[in-house]
């Protein structure tokens, strides 16, 4: 099955700044935008990449879920593309 | 003109990442998909002598290139989802902007775009059945500004970005490769300017698995002496699952320049193993 949604939303994650600070705030908010199931939402939830990878996603979007991580707020790989 | 440089270097991010905090923050997420890749984290000392021999290697690929005084460097990189994704993902792609950007942290760069070589390249492409996709804009990313950034500093001659995708599978196979390598040397010789191309990517590296932090130097190594032996052409029928078990899809992007330099010989390579993620390989050619 494919996971676009799932695998769009990581994108936006990587591409769209104000997406990210969106779903910094408001993270359900944002999920809600996006045609994902429970077991995709539970995935984001959960924030590892590597059940987001489980799920079909391509791996290095699967990192992108970091960018909601405290610890990995500030990490410089967001500053390169 | 016949091509009159070509070059091919990996664009891990590391390589211009500044050693220490800004390695530590790479290491630390590329490791969150496996915990144990990070066995082998290299000391502050090892990331300095790393950065110093990557480069000293883009020093040689430099004065290669800058010695055969090109009016335009082709740049064969893949995209890694900033200007595709799943909606649209092209096999081959030839840019036709005017100018194109890209930022990396606090490095910005801006290169005129040599469009009227784009669109040779996509005619002499349809001609010969490969259907290049294109379009007028594109930003750049660390697949291309890493390996610029030591070779290209200063926006003194137009590139000209082509994608391949090594990225979302299916990828193209290494003998179709070798064939859009070919069309580009035809191009290159029609043309009355000085090409140059240089391939990015590899060596060996698994991003975003939960192998990374292996890297299959055995691999890399016999790729690096086909290269030297001038035999590029015995590659085209590697399978592309081949590649994947080593880590090295984006050779599919060197695999562009071995079929424009066809049997000549790499005058140059230099390999090291960054101790993170990635074999670093640079290659050069003189033609």
């Amino acid at each position: 099955m494919s996971c676009y949604h799932l695998s769009r939303l990581l994108f936006d994650l990587k591409m769209n700044e104000s997406r990210v600070k969106q779903a910094q705030t408001d993270f359900e908010g944002v999920m809600s935008e996006y045609d994902l199931t429970g077991e995709e939402k539970a995935a984001l939830r959960a924030g590892d990449p590597r059940k987001l990878r489980q799920l079909g996603v391509h791996g290095m979007l699967c990192l992108y879920i970091k960018r909601l991580h405290p610890e990995f707020r500030d990490n410089i790989y967001w500053n390169q593309k | 003109m016949p091509l009159v440089s070509a070059l091919a270097a990996s664009h891990a991010p590391n390589i211009l990442l500044e050693p220490g905090a800004e390695w530590e923050d790479f290491m630390n997420l590329h490791y969150s998909m496996a915990p144990q890749g990070s066995a082998t984290r290299p000391t502050l000392e090892q990331q300095k002598k790393l950065r110093k021999d990557a480069e000293a290697a883009f020093a040689v690929l430099r004065a290669d290139m800058e010695q055969a005084k090109p009016d335009v460097l082709i740049v064969v990189a893949n995209d890694q989802f900033v200007n595709f994704f799943c909606n649209n993902v092209p096999t081959f792609f030839v840019t036709l902007a005017d100018e194109v950007k890209g930022q990396f942290t606090r490095h910005k760069f801006q290169y005129r775009n040599h469009k009227e070589l784009g669109r040779a390249i996509l005619r002499k492409g349809m001609k010969q059945g490969i259907d290049f996709s294109f379009g007028e804009h594109i930003e750049l990313q660390h697949t291309q500004v890493v390996p610029l950034y030591f070779l290209l500093p200063e926006a003194k001659i137009p590139i000209l970005p082509i994608y391949v995708n090594t990225w979302v599978d299916p990828a193209p196979t290494p003998g179709r490769c070798y064939k859009v390598g070919e069309l580009i040397r035809e191009v290159a010789d029609d043309s009355k300017e000085r090409v140059a191309i240089l391939a990015t990517g590899g060596l060996s590296h698994f991003p975003g698995s939960p192998r990374i932090g292996e890297i299959d130097t055995q691999f890399d190594h016999q790729l690096l002496e086909v290269m030297r032996q001038g035999k590029g052409r015995s590659l085209v029928d590697t399978s592309v699952e081949d590649l994947l078990k080593a880590g090295d899809s984006e050779f599919l992007n060197w695999m562009v320049v071995v079929g424009s330099v066809g049997d000549a010989k790499a005058a140059y390579t230099s390999y090291m193993p960054d101790l993170v993620a990635t074999g670093w390989g640079f290659v050069s050619w003189k033609l």
